[in-house]
């Protein structure tokens, strides 16, 4: 067993569902260690199921709704569904985990090895997803404002069906390529890097886009300096902060675990922030609740197809 | 994950040559890792990690705000009034393709006023001091003026903007003798 490669889903079952288990060991283990935070399974589902549902509402809007079929909703949608693969990750492997306890499935079988490896490619999918969709619909909105008159002709709907074919293609082979080589160090540098790279990146459109609204506000107002443009150019301010902000908060205690569990796993500072693993994971799970609040339900369009929806569900009105 | 655990496979070969079950069950191998003498509290990378999030978010939320208190810094009042009248004519020309298309449906009318109205009711503001608008550019701006008048935020004027790229709007626009320059500022905004 000692070379054996022990699968991912046994290390989860051993430390969620078997938690007397933890520390037993031939070493002394001292008092003061970081044991690992355990988030209860109800609230694991609870979230993720909040997310799977949100997102999948926000698909089936933007399909029923002929309004919808534009760039910007469509990449809207990929944001959408790399915010549910990340959830559906979470939901599938705690199912896993819980037909393991009442012992469906076997511990140590090639089938769930595999199973363990297609889960975390599907993570990894939904991670790169989520930066990729970020980034294009920080770009959309770019060549909106700056490229006003034009935009029409510069993202058709082909172009953008052909830009996220691209994304998703590119997302899907490096989560695989990732999940297989894993073991290398030059897989997790690039990784690292990247999410730093893309969240300035899409901070610098976003800058570029928000002097332009102020510029374009001050240009059109009759005062020079009103309270009105004030508060508006605050709510900017606000919008901007919570968009990375909430992205940051929710995806960067991630990105520190794998690089502290490639740099320094037995440095006990290091090895106390990685007890605090499922805490992390919660938080990937409650960015796709927030990303829809913040993106898709902004647009009235959006809100006003979720309308009705629900009145039309009752009263079966004609769509 | 698996990068984490064959990370943590090798390096527990390495150490528990002769242990073979303890970290099987374990997420991490706490048996090399000794908490004794530790010189700052345990938790510090993650108390530190938060602080540092905390206060980078609060300051990029600073700079937002500083950049909303620095004004222009070339706004003739010739260029603001030039850019006044091509605003109020633009506005003229939206009011009448409004009007006189019937292609769009209310819906689509009532949301585009609810997006335009923070352009728009700046604007009519001007019309009404300048006095020199008549005809329908002024029963399209009162029109406007039913939407309920909120400040505008930074998300409505990206949906403004984007609103402008209905094909009728972006056609109509185009035969006018508007330029792209004269929506878009033509000057560069201010790059710190």
């Amino acid at each position: 067993m000692s070379t054996e490669r022990p699968s991912d889903l046994i290390k989860h079952l051993g430390q969620t569902s078997i938690p007397s288990l933890e520390n037993i060991s031939d070493f002394s283990l001292n008092v003061t260690d970081c044991t690992q935070v355990v988030v209860p399974e109800e609230v694991f589902f609870t979230v993720a199921a909040a997310g799977i549902l949100e997102n999948l509402l926000i698909l089936i809007a933007v399909v029923k709704n002929k309004n919808l079929h534009l760039p910007m909703y469509f990449f809207i949608c990929s944001l959408a569904i790399s915010d549910m693969l990340g959830s559906l990750y979470k939901t599938l492997e705690n199912i896993f985990i819980i037909l393991c306890k009442m012992g469906y499935l076997k511990r140590h079988g090639d089938f769930e090895k595999k199973l363990d490896d297609a889960m975390d490619s599907m993570f990894i999918l939904s991670l790169l997803g989520s930066i990729f969709s970020l980034l294009a619909i920080a770009a959309d909105r770019y060549i909106t404002i700056f490229y006003a008159l034009r935009y029409h002709n510069i993202m058709t709907l082909r172009r953008a069906l052909a830009i996220l074919a691209i994304i998703w293609a590119f997302c899907a082979g490096s989560s695989v390529a990732i999940a297989l080589f894993s073991y290398e160090a030059a897989t997790v540098i690039p990784f690292t890097i990247l999410f730093p790279l893309m969240m300035f990146f899409i901070l610098c459109l976003y800058v570029h886009m928000f002097l332009l609204a102020r510029s374009h506000a001050k240009k059109i107002a009759s005062l020079p300096s009103s309270t009105v443009h004030h508060r508006t150019n605050m709510k900017g301010a606000i919008t901007l902060t919570i968009f990375l902000g909430v992205f940051l908060c929710c995806w960067a205690p991630f990105v520190l675990h794998i690089l502290l569990a490639r740099f320094c796993p037995h440095n006990p500072y290091c090895a106390c922030y990685m007890s605090i693993f499922h805490v992390n994971g919660t938080l990937i799970m409650c960015n796709a609740i927030i990303n829809p609040m913040i993106f898709a339900f902004r647009s009235p369009e959006l809100r006003s197809t979720f309308k009705k929806m629900f009145y039309c569900s009752r009263s079966n009105c004609s769509w | 994950m698996s990068a984490l655990r064959l990370v943590s496979n090798r390096t527990s070969q390495q150490a528990l040559s002769n242990s073979d079950y303890t970290w099987d069950y374990e997420y991490y191998e706490y048996g090399p890792v000794s908490f004794e003498g530790l010189k700052a509290h345990k938790y510090s990378i993650v108390i530190g990690f938060w602080v540092g999030l905390a206060v980078f978010v609060i300051f990029m939320f600073f700079v937002l705000t500083l950049l909303t208190k620095t004004g222009a810094p070339h706004q003739d009042n010739a260029e603001l009034s030039e850019k006044r009248f091509r605003m109020n004519s633009f506005v003229a020309d939206f009011g009448r393709s409004l009007e006189s298309e019937r292609v769009f449906s209310h819906q689509m009318v009532e949301e585009s006023q609810s997006l335009f109205h923070f352009c728009i009711n700046e604007v009519d503001h001007m019309n009404k001091e300048k006095e020199s608008q008549k005809g329908p550019s002024l029963e399209s701006n009162t029109h406007f003026q039913e939407v309920p008048k909120s400040s505008g935020t930074f998300e409505e004027d990206l949906h403004c903007l984007t609103k402008f790229n209905i094909p009728n709007f972006v056609n109509t626009e185009q035969n006018s003798s508007l330029g792209e320059d004269d929506l878009l500022i033509s000057e560069p905004p201010i790059i710190l």
